[in-house]
């Protein structure tokens, strides 16, 4: 009885892994299928259609890709902010995105946007996608305690790969920690997305308007309360409404 | 001069001080020293300017004074005084004090059938005897609700703080009143009444004279209620023929414009007062019409409310360049100073507007549009006074822009659209390109700074240009979050740690029974002390005198082995006496070893039957001995 309880219970994990895979398998399928309609409405001059197909996508999975081609859509819809955010997101996601890099180039200049301004650590972070540096931190971290506690619990002898493994680790660790501030700061990041967007001196619908935002530039949230944000820009700090603005890292 | 006056005195002063009086001479200097500061001094003092006066307080002293004092008296009529059951009627009280100080109570003290409710409240300044008397109107609408005599009887309402009778006053509610007309009837008129928010639409205010040509003036007039603003920069007072029923008469009338600011269904209404002969603003006069002299009454009159339905604009189909403009307007071709520039030379676009519909006055300009070929200034409104703008009916956008490259042909196009509340859309109204020649010669000093604080020269930047698709779709990510913000990743964290932090407690808990052996030996025996336990009781409770006997021996056997150096199995009953002699055991419970010890080895060695099942009750006893092995574990 005792061996068909333990068969059972590896029969439904086995069954669990593979609904898993069959779900991501879906998933894939599904991405590539919106990732494909995307690309033919984009070809055939259906800008709109692009777009609905590529934010699909891009809500089932972020990648470089989608975001790349997503903020091509928009532009071709005439929609300036959310094609800077998408391409900003591309980035995001892909450093090594090429086109994302050149078409926010091409938009800036075209639309006399400005970049936004990062710190130093910011820029740091902006080498590898922003979901790497907490992974390089915890892979090094781990691979630093493993090589010593393992041979001292195993009772090997210290060897000398062992320091030097233990001191990379360590290195690497260190190394990440500011691009990981520079992550947490720079997810704070974003764009107006709606146009002649206004920056309130106060958070409600009856405030005085500082000014008004192309879509386009560029903002740093400080603080969210009800439906508005406070965001810092090169100009000016006051409030715009959520719907207006979006961060990077999709938070807003 | 003041200075110079007092310092000769002060100086004259201390010489007749100082004066040396037995001398001749000095009594000479002293005189003349006094006669000299009594000249100087009056001199000084001719030149002396009387003090400044603050000019605000100047101003504040030059205005007649508003009589608060005067006895203060009150008024209260009804207009009509005779109306039908259900029909409107004013009660109107009028007080000579000002409308702040005015308390009229709670409520008013009117019959049960006579519906009551809030009119107009209003306050105007008459010039009488050098001094401004304040005239304060609150008016009430009422209903009677059947036919009969309905009196508002005299009550009590406080003044600056003193108490002033209003008088009692009738009206009487008959059904087929005939001529039940109030008096003066204020009429409000709109152009439109269901607009959009922000939507401007004239308003008109008028009082009809009598039909023998006199006119009545109004002044203070205003439209009262919530969610619109009135445009007072584009109001205007007439008094022109106007035919009404049939009848025509001279009418004065107020027009302004009128813009809700509020969605849903808003209400207001006109009020003004009736003031004779006293105009307040200019008034253009055509036609025939009479002013009727001597003193004004002066009335606080107010128009039946009117509904006015404001939807808010629609979201989709805002075209760029939308500044707020409702109404129907139309761009001419914009016009440039000039056409041939130089480079960095200043040029100004005109862009006259036209207005089929809307407020002219108020219609802001485009912002213009960013670009790298043009340093476009902010367009600058026209100073003309509003009323003006209006009743020329065109506006005009001036634009300065400075080319910053050579080559370009034409101005850009200024994105621009109004939303046209009859069609129910926006329209695109962008400002077109002017054709235009830049002169390609030297660069002027401040062409240069705007190029560099422009966009940088493209000197060595490749052609930028939007990249076609990608085909691949690249690594997907879970999400746009950092996986360090997200909570699984902590968790994550928790697998590596959890399996160190087990390795290493592993490690520690092997390296203590290393260095301790004995504990290990004293947890082992202890567990099989206790499952051998477990099978005698089970063989006690089954009547199994062999399975009781040889688990309880094994039990026993178990329980001292850490005591010796020597395999469970080799103990024999002595060892298990010699461990329990520290716990001083009875002749009975060594006999019950002893007994057990011997049936075991009997049955074992000497090949005799199983143990009897007398045995059996030994089982008490047995307890105890194993739980005090037990126990020197």
């Amino acid at each position: 009885m005792k061996t068909c309880g333990g068969f059972k219970r590896t029969g439904r994990i086995l069954v669990g892994v593979a609904l898993l895979g069959f779900c991501a398998e879906v998933r894939g399928d599904a991405i590539a299928e919106l990732f494909h309609q995307g690309v033919e409405a984009y070809r055939s001059g259906n800008y709109t259609g692009a777009v609905s197909a590529f934010q699909a996508a891009a809500d089932l999975a972020p990648s470089g890709g989608i975001m790349q081609n997503l903020g091509n859509a928009e532009w071709q819809a005439q929609q300036v902010g959310p094609a800077v955010l998408a391409w900003e997101r591309a980035l995001w996601v892909d450093p090594l995105e090429r086109s994302a890099r050149a078409n926010l180039r091409f938009a800036r200049k075209a639309a006399q946007l400005e970049s936004p301004q990062l710190a130093w650590y910011e820029v740091v972070s902006t080498w590898l996608p922003a979901n790497a540096w907490g992974w390089l931190a915890s892979v090094s971290l781990w691979i630093a305690v493993g090589v010593v506690l393992v041979p001292h619990v195993f009772r090997r002898p210290k060897a000398g790969w062992h320091q030097a493994v233990s001191a990379l680790a360590l290195t690497l660790l260190f190394l990440s920690l500011p691009a990981l501030v520079g992550v947490h700061s720079r997810a704070r990041v974003g764009f107006v997305i709606a146009k002649d967007t206004p920056l309130r001196m106060t958070p409600t619908e009856e405030s005085q308007f500082l000014g008004r935002m192309a879509s386009g530039d560029p903002g740093r949230v400080l603080r969210i309360r009800g439906r508005y944000a406070l965001i810092r820009t090169p100009r000016a700090t006051g409030w715009v409404e959520n719907v207006q603005f979006s961060t990077v890292s999709g938070r807003l | 001069m003041i200075g110079s006056g007092q310092s000769t005195v002060e100086r004259g002063t201390e010489g007749l001080a100082s004066a040396p009086w037995r001398d001749g001479r000095g009594a000479r200097g002293v005189v003349w020293g006094m006669l000299a500061g009594v000249l100087l001094g009056g001199w000084g003092a001719r030149g002396q300017n009387p003090p400044m006066m603050d000019p605000l307080m100047s101003l504040m002293l030059s205005q007649p004074r508003i009589d608060i004092t005067s006895e203060v008296r009150a008024t209260a009529t009804f207009d009509p005084p005779l109306v039908a059951p259900g029909e409107v009627a004013i009660y109107r009280i009028t007080f000579n004090a000002l409308e702040e100080s005015i308390d009229l109570g709670d409520k008013l003290p009117a019959p049960a059938d006579l519906e009551i409710q809030q009119g107009a409240r209003g306050q105007m300044l008459q010039m009488l005897g050098g001094s401004l008397v304040p005239l304060s109107g609150i008016n009430f609408r009422v209903r009677p609700t059947k036919e009969g005599a309905f009196i508002i009887p005299a009550f009590t309402a406080m003044v600056y703080g003193k108490p002033v009778e209003v008088p009692a006053a009738r009206v009487d509610a008959v059904a087929n009143a005939p001529g039940s007309r109030r008096r003066h009837q204020l009429v409000l008129e709109l152009t439109e009444t269901n607009l959009y928010v922000g939507q401007p639409t004239p308003a008109r205010v008028y009082l009809a004279g009598t039909q023998t040509g006199v006119v009545l003036p109004l002044s203070q007039v205003q439209l009262t209620g919530k969610g619109f603003l009135v445009d007072q920069g584009t109001t205007g007072q007439r008094i022109i023929q106007i035919t009404r029923d049939g009848v025509s008469a001279p009418t004065f009338v107020y027009d302004t414009t009128l813009t809700p600011i509020e969605s849903g269904n808003l209400s207001c209404f006109a009020q003004a007062f009736t003031s004779g002969l006293q105009l307040s603003g200019p008034v253009v006069v055509s036609g025939q019409m009479m002013l009727q002299g001597g003193l004004p009454s002066n009335a606080l009159l107010e128009s039946d409310p009117l509904a006015v339905s404001a939807r808010p604009l629609p979201r989709e189909g805002e075209l760029p360049g939308f500044t707020g403009g409702i109404g129907i307007f139309v761009l001419e071709i914009p016009k440039l100073a000039t056409n041939s520039v130089q480079v960095g030379e200043p040029v100004r676009l005109s862009v006259t507007v036209r207005a089929v519909q809307g407020n002219l006055a108020r219609l802001v300009p485009p912002a213009p549009p960013r670009s790298p070929d043009w340093q476009i200034l902010n367009p600058s409104s026209e100073n003309a006074p509003p009323q003006l703008i209006q009743a020329r009916g065109f506006t005009t956008f001036d634009y300065t822009l400075v080319p910053l490259n050579t080559g370009l042909t034409s101005t850009p196009s200024i994105a621009f659209s109004y939303f046209n509340p009859k069609a129910g859309r926006y329209v695109d109204a962008t400002i077109r390109s002017a054709p235009i020649t830049i002169r390609g010669s030297a660069v002027p000093w401040d062409s240069a700074i705007l190029s560099a604080t422009g966009t940088p020269p493209p000197t060595n930047e490749p052609d930028l240009r939007l990249s076609d698709l990608t085909a691949n779709q690249g690594r997907a990510s879970m999400s746009l979050l950092p996986a360090q913000s997200t909570g699984w990743f902590a968790l994550g964290q928790l697998l590596p740690g959890g399996g160190f932090l087990g390795l290493w407690l592993w490690d520690r808990r092997r390296r203590y029974f290393e260095r301790h052996p004995e504990v290990l030996l004293r947890r082992r025996a202890r567990r099989a002390l206790r499952k051998d336990r477990r099978a005698w009781k089970r063989a006690a409770r089954e009547g199994n005198a062999e399975l009781f006997a040889a688990t309880a021996v094994r039990a026993m056997r178990v329980g001292c082995a850490p005591h010796y150096p020597a395999e469970p199995r080799a103990l024999v009953g002595s060892d298990v006496l010699d461990v329990l002699d520290a716990t001083e055991p009875s002749d009975r419970t060594r006999e019950v070893v002893r007994k057990l010890f011997s049936a075991t080895d009997a049955a074992r060695f000497a090949g005799e039957g199983g143990p009897q099942a007398e045995l059996l009750k030994f089982e008490p006893d047995l307890e105890q001995v194993l739980e005090q092995l037990e126990a020197r574990l």
